[in-house]
């Protein structure tokens, strides 16, 4: 039994014609930090995509790792959706394709210091019927307008981690 | 002018998040909501107080300069009180 685990930096990202989050490069102190800025009001939205390879059973987790733009407290809330697509057997339109129902989960500023990273899991359970060796889109986004998400400013996500079991 | 409507309230406040000048204003420990609060109530407080700000400004300046004019008047006026200009 093992885990495997798809590891997705902000430049894999593929983005909507609206509405995607920001793609930045901050120029630290002693090297750039990049990643996806969502914006606290509007919701923005991106994809990532896999492959299934191996997936055995269970849910699918999505772990978020992330920093504040400006704030140093409050809420965050991301959602994670799934929308599998099983080649040479589903006969779905692949440009058409729906997502299944979002699952959601939000992470607390740790305070102390602004722009320190926290890292936070999203557990999808509507799997979208996923199976081995499927081609998988995930749709992340910032939920702005949900109760736990507070936070003032961007929430710029340096990578995204998609993990699950191969049994 | 008018109060804003609640939707350019809530443009004011998605506004001020997004300025990269914020990080200086100090933001960072509010909710989203109480900023909207604070918003709310600065423009509650420039609807009460628009009329005496503008009799504040002596004649003939009053009647010759612009309501636009006036309002960048104040906008400097505040941000060199603050250290912001």
């Amino acid at each position: 039994m093992a885990t495997i685990r798809h590891v997705f930096e902000a430049g894999d990202a593929e983005f909507p014609s609206t509405n995607g989050p920001a793609p930045i490069l901050n120029q630290g102190t002693n090297f750039p930090v990049g990643g996806l800025a969502f914006d606290a009001t509007t919701q923005e939205t991106c994809f990532f995509k896999f492959p299934a390879i191996t997936y055995g059973s269970g849910n699918v987790t999505v772990t978020v790792d992330w920093y504040a733009d400006t704030a140093s407290a409050n809420g965050i809330t991301f959602g994670a959706s799934l929308a599998c697509i099983t080649p040479n057997t589903d006969t779905q339109d692949i440009e058409t394709k729906a997502f299944a129902t979002e699952n959601t989960a939000s992470d607390t500023h740790l305070g102390t210091t602004g722009q320190r990273l926290h890292t936070f899991d999203i557990t999808v359970t509507n799997l979208d019927s996923i199976t081995t060796g499927d081609d998988v889109w995930l749709r992340l986004r910032r939920a702005p307008a949900d109760a736990g998400d507070t936070m003032t400013g961007d929430a710029i996500v340096t990578r995204v981690v998609v993990s699950y079991s191969d049994t | 002018m008018a109060a804003l409507v609640d939707a350019d309230r809530v443009d004011v406040s998605a506004n001020f998040q997004r300025d990269p000048a914020n990080i200086n204003v100090g933001a960072a420990a509010l909710t989203k909501a109480q900023l909207k609060a604070a918003v709310d109530a600065v423009d509650d407080w420039a609807e009460a107080n628009a009329a005496a700000f503008n009799t504040a400004i002596p004649q003939p300046q009053r009647g010759a300069m612009s309501t636009r004019q006036k309002t960048f008047l104040l906008a400097y006026v505040i941000f060199k009180r603050a250290g912001i200009l």
